[in-house]
């Protein structure tokens, strides 16, 4: 039997449970275009010889998206043992260079882009508006959790921006954390490196609680998913261990969900925005959606925004198509050939002659930016953070 | 007294550290004895005693690639000549025979020396702290010294003809080796680039926009002795192999210039290249990114670019 840090499979993940029936790799966003073949791995795992495991690459093409999970009708979850057969290959040093790298940094910098610690507040430097820092004994209601990507990525600063700017329009009391701002691990994870995250858990914690953070506002939907429930997971596990987390209820919503109830008190409406004559498509991002079900937030966020003409995917909220921009593969290219998802994606907006994809995920924003310039629509359509947009309407 | 030569070969070939370690010794001015031994080694030795003043020749299938073999057979003729030195590469094959033949015979060993002198004792300097520092020793007194060289540091281009004798001498070795086999070669894949190992990386994004252009940057890279490597999207396209990628989901290059040409610098790229020592960038759009990272830019089209660069170079190489 596999084990993960002496927990065999099958006492983590069920995998005698699963009957083969192959829903899993029926629906699965990679196996279009690669032989990653999500029913052969959960066959390996219930084998459970770690050589098995070595001679499948394509284990780094799953993105994580976690649509096998939504389907399993078994209720099992492919999409962590996919994780558990990464950890095994991660303990066993037999993992790309480039996801080591990516690992590495987290460990060193605290990111997985290997940018040094001391810049990862450059994204404010270009910032018209003051902002508080909690790290530097600023007090505010809510953390503004900007997240790697979004600290970094110089495209992906402009969101970052963005965010400020809205929430500074919307008279919201936050704040964020600068240089002292940490990974959220939740790639580390998806990586396979549970010792690193485990790492992150205790650390984060423990920051949180010395800034007197206990309500966080992500921008990244992957942020949200981990704060939410790898944390409370690993919390568990580590207590086991005999490691003290602090006790602390955090209050974590993906900026979309903050917004949406904004917009039911009362303090974000229609009158507060110009007219914006665009059709816009949304793109479901997967941890917002399929993993966490949060479909209504966005649209409703988008809906009251005057002038917009708002159309939908065929493929949209749990079926929406996977970017393939995470689970590690913003470092691991993966064995797939032709066409990526994301410019399947955007020739699909195209078809709707959307003007602008709308995400509110920085992954997303980035795979999708990228397959607009590969298929060719740089002159007729847009990719932007529904941030963005928001601070293109406020008045 | 006399300083012998480990001769390397592979598939009938002499390697170029032979000639390094012929370099070497002749510069202790001695004599210089080639020690040649494998199986049908008889042709190579010609090529050898151009240098030397005798190359001994030992001519045993029993030899046949193996290390172990080597060493025994080395062992004896040391025994049995006495040398002063023994000069072998500081390789795979000589990390492997040197150290065994020094434990076998109680002989004093230097490794990976960068340059020999007698200044009464034997004198070595051996690079250490990563490159920051040169160490001379001397080595104690000995009947016979182990030395391994560094590649490309003797020069085979200072070696003087000796067209000295060759003497074939029966095989010292009289059984089979068995606690080492020889299984066979394995040839690294023909047509791989490393474009991590690049001192000049000229590099594509998608402003080259045609497949049928890839030539004209081909040729760029040529004339300028780069290696020609591309962003993402170029692979997207199939328009070059992955193994040429630069980016996070690539390979990360450090080269001494990287000449970017309708690369708008996407963070995945740029973090994949920024470590290169000079950045020169061409791009129609003057807001593209890329400019944020080099330090020399020309806001242009790159298909105007590249035949003007191509043409310039070749003017001024003559």
């Amino acid at each position: 039997m596999m084990e993960v840090e002496e927990t065999n499979f099958d006492e983590l993940y069920e995998v005698y449970a699963c009957m083969q029936c192959g829903k899993c790799t029926g629906s699965c966003a990679v196996s279009l275009r690669s032989d990653f073949n999500i029913r052969e791995l959960m066959r390996i795992a219930i084998l459970g010889n770690n050589e098995d495991v070595k001679e499948h690459e394509e284990i780094w093409d799953c993105t994580s998206c976690g649509i096998c999970t939504v389907r399993c009708p078994r209720d099992l979850k492919p999409s962590e043992v996919i994780v558990g057969l990464r950890s095994i290959l991660v303990e066993e040093g037999e993992v790309p260079s480039t996801i080591r790298d990516a690992l590495e940094s987290i460990g060193n910098n605290n990111n997985p882009w290997g940018r040094p610690k001391s810049k990862r507040a450059d994204w404010m430097k270009d910032l018209d508006v003051e902002v508080k820092n909690l790290s530097e004994g600023d007090e505010a209601e809510y953390l503004l959790y900007i997240g790697c990507t979004a600290s970094y990525d110089t495209r992906i600063q402009k969101v970052s921006r963005a965010a400020v700017h809205v929430l500074t329009k919307l008279g919201v009391d936050f704040g964020v954390l600068g240089e002292e701002e940490p990974c959220c691990g939740s790639e580390a994870r998806m990586m396979g490196e549970s010792g690193l995250f485990e790492m992150l858990v205790e650390d984060n914690m423990n920051l949180f609680k010395d800034f007197g953070i206990s309500k966080i506002i992500t921008l990244s939907p992957h942020a949200y998913n981990t704060f939410t429930t790898d944390y409370k997971d690993y919390k568990k596990r580590l207590e086991e261990e005999g490691i003290e987390i602090p006790n602390l209820e955090l209050d974590v919503k993906h900026y979309t969900q903050f917004l949406a109830e904004l917009i039911e008190e009362g303090r974000l409406t229609s009158d507060m925005m110009n007219e914006f004559n665009k059709t816009v498509v949304y793109h479901d991002p997967c941890y917002l959606g399929k993993r966490n079900n949060i479909f209504k937030p966005p649209r409703k966020v988008l809906s009251i925004i005057p002038g917009i003409n708002l159309v939908e995917f065929e493929r949209r909220e749990d079926r929406s198509l996977c970017c393939e921009g995470a689970g590690g593969r913003m470092w691991s290219e993966g064995t797939g050939t032709g066409e990526r998802n994301a410019v399947i994606r955007v020739r699909d907006a195209n078809t709707l002659n959307a003007e602008i994809i709308t995400v509110a995920c920085p992954f997303c924003l980035s795979t999708l930016e990228d397959g607009r310039s590969t298929a060719g629509y740089e002159e007729s359509m847009e990719v932007k953070d529904i941030f963005e947009i928001l601070d293109e309407v406020l008045k | 007294m006399a300083v012998f030569v480990f001769i390397e070969h592979r598939e009938g070939k002499l390697m170029d550290i032979s000639f390094e370690a012929l370099s070497a010794a002749q510069k202790l001015n001695d004599e210089v004895i080639a020690v040649l031994s494998g199986e049908n080694v008889g042709d190579l030795a010609e090529k050898v005693v151009k240098y030397a003043d005798k190359v001994i020749v030992v001519d045993d299938p029993k030899i046949d690639t193996n290390n172990e073999a080597y060493t025994r057979v080395l062992d004896e003729l040391i025994k049995k000549e006495m040398p002063k030195v023994v000069i072998m590469g500081h390789t795979s094959m000589g990390m492997d025979i040197a150290p065994a033949v020094a434990i076998d015979l109680g002989l004093p060993i230097a490794t990976d020396v960068v340059k020999i002198s007698k200044d009464g004792n034997i004198k070595v300097t051996r690079s250490i702290h990563n490159g920051k520092v040169l160490a001379d020793y001397y080595l104690k007194d000995a009947e016979t010294y182990i030395i391994t060289i560094r590649t490309g540091e003797f020069s085979a281009e200072e070696l003087s003809e000796k067209n000295g004798k060759i003497e074939r001498v029966d095989s010292p070795l009289k059984e089979e080796i068995t606690n080492k086999k020889f299984v066979g070669f394995v040839q690294p894949e023909v047509g791989g680039v490393d474009i991590t190992q690049a001192d000049i990386l000229v590099s594509v994004g998608r402003g080259i926009k045609d497949k049928e252009n890839i030539p004209l940057v081909e040729e760029l890279a040529k004339i300028m002795g780069g290696v020609l490597s591309c962003s993402r999207p170029i692979v997207d396209y199939g328009w070059l192999p992955k193994e040429r990628q630069v980016g996070t989901s690539g390979k990360t290059v450090k080269p001494k210039l990287y000449l970017a040409l309708g690369i708008s610098g996407a963070f995945q790229h740029v973090a994949g290249m920024k470590g290169a020592n000079m950045i020169v960038a061409v791009n129609k759009d003057p807001k593209a990114p890329i400019f944020s990272v080099a330090q020399y830019g020309i806001v242009d089209d790159v298909l105007k670019v590249i035949p003007a660069l191509t043409q310039k170079i070749k003017e001024i190489k003559g």
